[in-house]
């Protein structure tokens, strides 16, 4: 019996040619004596788990100590209530993408920030601060929008890299100006003390990516004059 | 009493260093008779060899320094390291396996296999296993008596020295050889899931194999190098632009014992990797022959060798890296591995070429195959062995895509050798 594909002999009882798959009918089939036994070993998982559980365990033990140890000493949480909205943050921020195979970037960010936002509130509140509002809300907003535009984009839209993180840029240096502006509406702090000269490079920067996205000829001639 | 141990040879001190997870360097030795076997008997063969051939029966274990083989435990019954057959060959041998041994018997059906984790042995080293087990099984079994000859050895007999010694050490020039090499095409895929292992064995006449290699006025290791060049240049054509081809080199390991007086039992054997780079033109097969039959020339030489056997015997004697733990030492030489182990190669062709059996077992001695593993960073190898005018080609993959193997086995028929092609899917 042959491959009518590949011209190898096949042994009698195939089904198909193991080489290239294709079928092999015979009339007088007859049933096929393995060489190999159906049994499979154990089998050995490859994950990121094992080690997403090993940090779960050792953040929940960490924040019942934590939680035990400040209600005997205080009757209350006292200094606890930042350990254990840290954990919380770092549970999510590290351990929480290690559950998943490939976790993706634009869910995990907004999450993050949401997170983010939480654990000021709760710092917020609990000092007795009056920034969150004003300064630490608005601030992890636009952060969260602007990375999860950026991650979408570089994920999703094919080519125009340099375009994408060009725009990116220049909105990054519009973002300091907004971050000062909050600050000295928060803190009372003068407006135009930092921001201008992370406007200046950031813009720069931006510009630079923006245009050599944008000529072809420009993009070729960086790449002649810097190829490595 | 006193465990008896050893330790690892040169190039054995690599394989404990790179084993990872899921990835151990096994390969298998084994022969199909003729009838059934009979799971006492061999267990009773396996007994009657292990005063013969003590650095076989052994546990790999970690001293603070170095690893070392131990002797199993004297008067333990070699029940355990009998094994049933899995639905593929090679299956992952762990740390706590190797702990326990570092060699399986199986048997299935009318095949003996053995499966050695490679610190233990070479090719070479495993067929005098695999063979003398099998004279010992066939003459329990039949009442035979089966005369010593190159690959049997008399079961009377002590061990001898030469067998358990470590031939690098003794051979090693005084200056070692550079390793670097260009980074050469590594073939990519779809892993099989749970480290299913396809194994395509294709059957060929020795003689027409022969015959064709004559045409070409090479070797059939150089002569199915070649075909395996030729393939690999097509596979890679067919799945990557022109800027991202690289050359097509072929890791042919070298029986060191050819070329020094060395009649040991362990590792002794050396890789070359010779091949061409297709970006350059296209080759016909001719050229190719020549090609590697030039470059296998030059580079197997004993000089050529001793220095390669220099560049690993000299970081080994340095003092500063002996005093070095042995977990240091594991992360230094698998970042070497990393960088030049297997970078310089795109597929294995290990040929251990004919054997011999003695007349007593050819009758009841139907094939014998030589299995080895896929490599860490490529998922393709190939190993070789004739006997009875019937030659074996092993190919393993633990990938999903079997182009390599059709190109090759197809480029063989082209030639006009018939192949007859198995398969454990």
């Amino acid at each position: 019996m042959y491959c009518v594909k590949c011209g190898v002999s096949l042994r009698e009882g195939v089904n198909s040619c193991p080489l290239c798959g294709t079928p092999v009918w015979n009339p007088d089939q007859i049933a096929e004596e393995k060489d190999y036994p159906v049994v499979l070993p154990r089998e050995h998982e490859e994950s990121g788990k094992p080690a997403a559980i090993a940090l779960t365990v050792l953040c929940v033990l960490g924040a019942l100590i934590v939680f035990i140890a400040c209600l005997k000493r205080y009757g209350e949480l006292r200094w606890g209530g930042y350990v254990l909205t840290g954990i919380a943050l770092g549970y999510i921020l590290f351990v929480l993408p290690r559950w998943f195979r490939n976790p993706p970037a634009e869910v995990f960010v907004p999450v993050d920030h949401v997170a983010i936002a939480l654990f000021l509130l709760y710092t917020c509140l609990k000092s007795g601060g009056r920034w969150f509002l004003s300064f630490a809300f608005p601030v992890t907003g636009i952060s969260c929008l602007m990375m999860t535009a950026l991650v979408s984009l570089l994920k999703y839209v094919r080519g125009g890299k340099l375009i994408i993180l060009g725009g990116f840029m220049i909105l990054l240096g519009g973002f300091t100006i907004l971050i000062e502006f909050f600050e000295s509406i928060t803190f009372g702090t003068r407006m135009f003390q930092w921001s201008l000269y992370t406007v200046a490079v950031c813009g720069i920067c931006g510009v630079f990516l923006l245009v050599s996205g944008l000529i072809p000829a420009m993009h070729q001639h960086i790449k002649k004059r810097f190829f490595y | 009493m006193q465990k008896k141990w050893y330790r690892l040879d040169t190039a054995a001190l690599i394989f404990p260093a790179i084993a990872s997870r899921n990835w151990s360097n096994v390969f298998r030795f084994s022969a199909t008779l003729r009838e059934t076997v009979d799971l006492r008997t061999l267990q009773q063969a396996a007994e009657d060899l292990r005063p013969r051939f003590p650095t076989f029966y052994v546990t790999l274990r970690k001293g603070f320094f170095w690893y070392y083989l131990e002797e199993m435990k004297p008067g333990e019954s070699c029940e355990r390291i009998l094994r049933q057959e899995y639905a593929y060959p090679l299956t992952f041998m762990s740390r706590a396996e190797r702990k326990k041994s570092c060699l399986r018997i199986i048997a299935w059906r009318n095949r003996i296999a053995v499966e050695l984790f490679h610190s233990v042995t070479d090719g070479s080293g495993a067929r005098i296993f695999l063979c003398n087990l099998v004279a010992r099984y066939l003459e329990i079994r039949h009442d035979l008596r089966i005369p010593p000859n190159g690959i049997i050895r008399s079961l009377a007999d002590p061990p001898q020295k030469e067998e358990t010694e470590d031939s690098f050490l003794k051979n090693a020039a005084a200056a070692g050889a550079g390793r670097r090499e260009e980074r050469s095409f590594h073939l990519r895929g779809r892993r099989t899931p749970d480290g299913f292992k396809n194994l395509t064995t294709g059957i060929a006449e020795t003689g027409e194999l022969l015959e064709a290699a004559h045409r070409f006025g090479v070797s059939v290791t150089v002569f199915l190098a070649a075909v395996m060049t030729e393939s690999l240049i097509t596979v890679q054509a067919m799945n990557r632009p022109f800027r991202r081809r690289r050359p097509v080199k072929i890791t042919v390991p070298v029986n060191l014992r050819r070329l020094f007086p060395s009649g040991t039992l362990r590792n002794f054997a050396l890789a070359l990797n010779v091949g061409v780079d297709p970006r350059f033109g296209e080759y016909t097969l001719e050229e190719l022959c020549r090609s590697l039959d030039h470059q296998l020339k030059a580079g197997a030489t004993r000089q050529n060798m001793a220095g390669m056997i220099a560049a690993n015997v000299i970081p080994q004697k340095n003092p500063v890296l002996r005093v070095a733990p042995v977990g240091l030492k594991n992360l230094v030489m698998s970042l070497i591995y990393r960088q030049s182990g297997e970078t310089g190669g795109s597929i294995n062709i290990s040929n251990l070429g004919e054997t011999a059996l003695p007349e007593e077992m050819a009758p009841h001695v139907e094939r014998l195959d030589f299995i080895i593993g896929p490599q860490r960073s490529y998922p393709n190898n190939c190993s070789v062995v004739s006997y009875g005018g019937k030659t074996c080609i092993s190919m393993i993959r633990n990938i999903r895509e079997s182009d390599l193997e059709q190109q090759f086995f197809s480029s063989l028929v082209r030639l006009g050798i018939r192949v007859a092609v198995e398969s454990n899917r």
